[in-house]
């Protein structure tokens, strides 16, 4: 099992929802972050965005999956400029249904 | 050491950290999320509730209910579901046992119940002392 922890764009969420759902994984969790990168944020003229807003999209997968959601993500939430984010993969040991008890995803 | 992600209901979140207290254990991160799992989020106002029946027949005839939802701009629609998302790093061995007992306290029997997750952490440092690995999470 892996975990798969995408930082994307806050306008790209809906479509990158809607694509992992037409694949087959509609289990997720999101949550609103606030982040920067490489760049260090953001000047425009004499502002500075130091930290910008993200939202951040847990699912947790089998690792046989993770390659299909890495490219659903990585088609979806491109632009091709910067801040589009970043896609992390960990792994789990174990997962667990509230509802019955049982291990497994 | 191993990390307990657990995503369970708003209102069981202090049934939860008192039985974690009890247990020995009570430092915990808590952050509120929004999520979804197999039923793809809750075509009702009452989040958490039982699904009414009339939530399965629009499953069945609209496999994705939450474009369908989108397309008919229904009212009453949630994508996702409010949860506190639990976050403990514990040593390997209680690991079971605080599975076991989130799981019990959580449990309604009803879907939207949430989920645990179970990953390996490999090190941890306490700032304020500099302790690291398994003298920093106690």
């Amino acid at each position: 099992m892996k975990m798969i922890r995408a930082f994307i764009r806050p306008e790209k969420e809906q479509e990158v929802v809607l694509a992992l759902e037409g694949a087959g994984y509609p289990s997720l969790t999101k949550m609103a972050v606030f982040g920067r990168g490489k760049q260090k944020g953001l000047q425009i003229g004499a502002v500075h965005y130091d930290e910008l807003p993200k939202t951040l999209i847990m699912t947790v997968v089998d690792d046989a999956d993770v390659n299909s959601i890495i490219t659903i993500v990585q088609d979806k939430a491109r632009t091709g400029f910067i801040g589009d984010g970043k896609i992390f993969v960990s792994p789990v040991d174990n997962a667990y249904t509230i509802r019955t008890g049982q291990e497994g995803l | 050491m191993k990390e307990i992600t657990a995503i369970i209901r708003r209102d069981k979140l202090p049934a939860t950290k008192k039985a974690l207290a009890d247990l020995g254990y009570p430092s915990l991160t808590i952050q509120s999320v929004e999520g979804r799992g197999k039923q793809r989020g809750a075509m009702c106002a009452e989040m958490d509730t039982e699904m009414p029946d009339s939530f399965c027949s629009a499953v069945k005839l609209h496999p994705t209910p939450s474009s369908y939802a989108l397309e008919h701009t229904l009212t009453k629609v949630a994508l996702y579901v409010p949860k506190r998302m639990l976050t403990v790093v514990v040593p390997d061995d209680v690991v079971s046992r605080l599975v076991k007992e989130i799981v019990k306290v959580n449990k309604t029997g009803k879907r939207g119940d949430g989920r645990i997750f179970v990953s390996t952490i490999e090190s941890a440092l306490r700032l304020r002392t500099g302790e690291t690995g398994g003298e920093a999470i106690i």
